[in-house]
């Protein structure tokens, strides 16, 4: 059986000294919440990102994820865009609640989805993943605050859930091979992994 | 394919994963289906009667589906309604403590209808068999 798709922690912690403030980095596939006064950051090409806070208690997280190409009908409830997507989604959420956010006070800004892979697919996933999740915080009752997405440019995205400021930098010049490779491979893994989890018990 | 009339819950705070829930098990022949939106709620649904199977979330506000399946277990008539426990908990204390609870089955998100469909018939194979 193919290794299980799975959404994970961010590992990588550092301090960054433009903001004076504690760190964290999340990469495709990761996600990263804190009740903590800190900033996460991430690279966005055709990936979205969702920053959700608590508006009350200033508890936050990010995703950074991309719905896998699964073929079918991927409008379809059940397709597996949308079993990951939604899995992705949920994760975070859940992440969040479990440290004390309560689910009314969320607010959430969403970036990415821009159309870097042109060239490369035939499909604009970028602005599938936008849609994807625009559509997920609306049938969740969950207000979207600000969003900068779709366009051809990827994206570096702070976000400071404590305040709910975000700052975002479009890469207009930047040589964007690294992103547009990473974006690649994270493409890959999910499609030839399997969108199921892999514990099987009882 | 058990009885396509039977009667599922699907108990998650996700409309989204509600709807996802909902259409496997369509896909799967079985569109007798309801949905609650945490443990309370579907223990209320439970409680006023009509259902053969619970597909529970785990992590839910108000209720949580631990807390749900524990007290369907201690409900003398609730207590024999299998439930199948669908979380995006993959860890293996979470797993054991469903077990613990009496939960009949355990998927991990994101799963496929062939998983559902292999969990559903198990479960429904075995009461056949006590019942038997």
């Amino acid at each position: 059986m193919n290794p299980a798709i799975e959404e994970h922690l961010a590992t990588n912690l550092y301090f960054d000294r433009t903001f004076n403030s504690e760190a964290a980095k999340i990469l495709p596939g990761e996600y990263y919440y804190t009740a903590k006064p800190m900033l996460i950051v991430t690279v966005l090409g055709s990936c979205v990102a969702a920053c959700i806070r608590d508006r009350v208690s200033g508890i936050g997280g990010m995703n950074h994820f991309m719905l896998p190409d699964g073929g079918g009908d991927p409008g379809s409830p059940t397709s597996a865009s949308m079993r990951y997507g939604a899995y992705a989604m949920e994760v975070l959420i859940n992440q969040l609640l479990k440290a004390g956010a309560r689910r009314e006070n969320f607010e959430a800004k969403v970036f990415g989805g821009g159309n870097v892979l042109r060239g490369f697919t035939a499909i604009n996933v970028g602005e599938r993943n936008a849609r994807f999740v625009r559509e997920f915080l609306r049938a969740e009752n969950i207000r979207i605050v600000a969003e900068d997405m779709n366009d051809i440019h990827p994206r570096k995205v702070y976000f400071f859930p404590q305040t709910g400021k975000v700052l975002v930098k479009k890469l207009r010049q930047l040589n964007n091979y690294t992103l547009v490779k990473r974006e690649q491979v994270y493409a890959h893994q999910l499609q030839n992994n399997a969108v199921a989890g892999d514990v099987d018990l009882f | 394919m058990a009885d396509p009339n039977t009667k599922f819950l699907v108990v998650d705070d996700f409309s989204t994963m509600r709807r996802i829930v909902r259409n496997l098990l369509k896909e799967l022949g079985y569109s007798n289906v309801e949905e609650a939106e945490d443990g309370a709620d579907g223990l209320a649904k439970l409680k006023a009667g009509g259902f053969d199977f619970v597909v529970s979330d785990w992590n839910m506000p108000n209720m949580d589906g631990l807390t749900m399946l524990q007290q369907i277990r201690a409900d003398a008539n609730l207590s024999k309604i299998p439930v199948l426990m669908v979380t995006a908990e993959a860890k293996k204390e979470n797993i054991i403590a469903a077990a613990q609870a009496g939960a009949n089955g355990y998927v991990v998100k994101p799963f496929t209808a062939a998983t559902l469909d292999e969990k559903l018939s198990k479960i429904f194979e075995k009461m056949e068999k006590a019942g038997a």
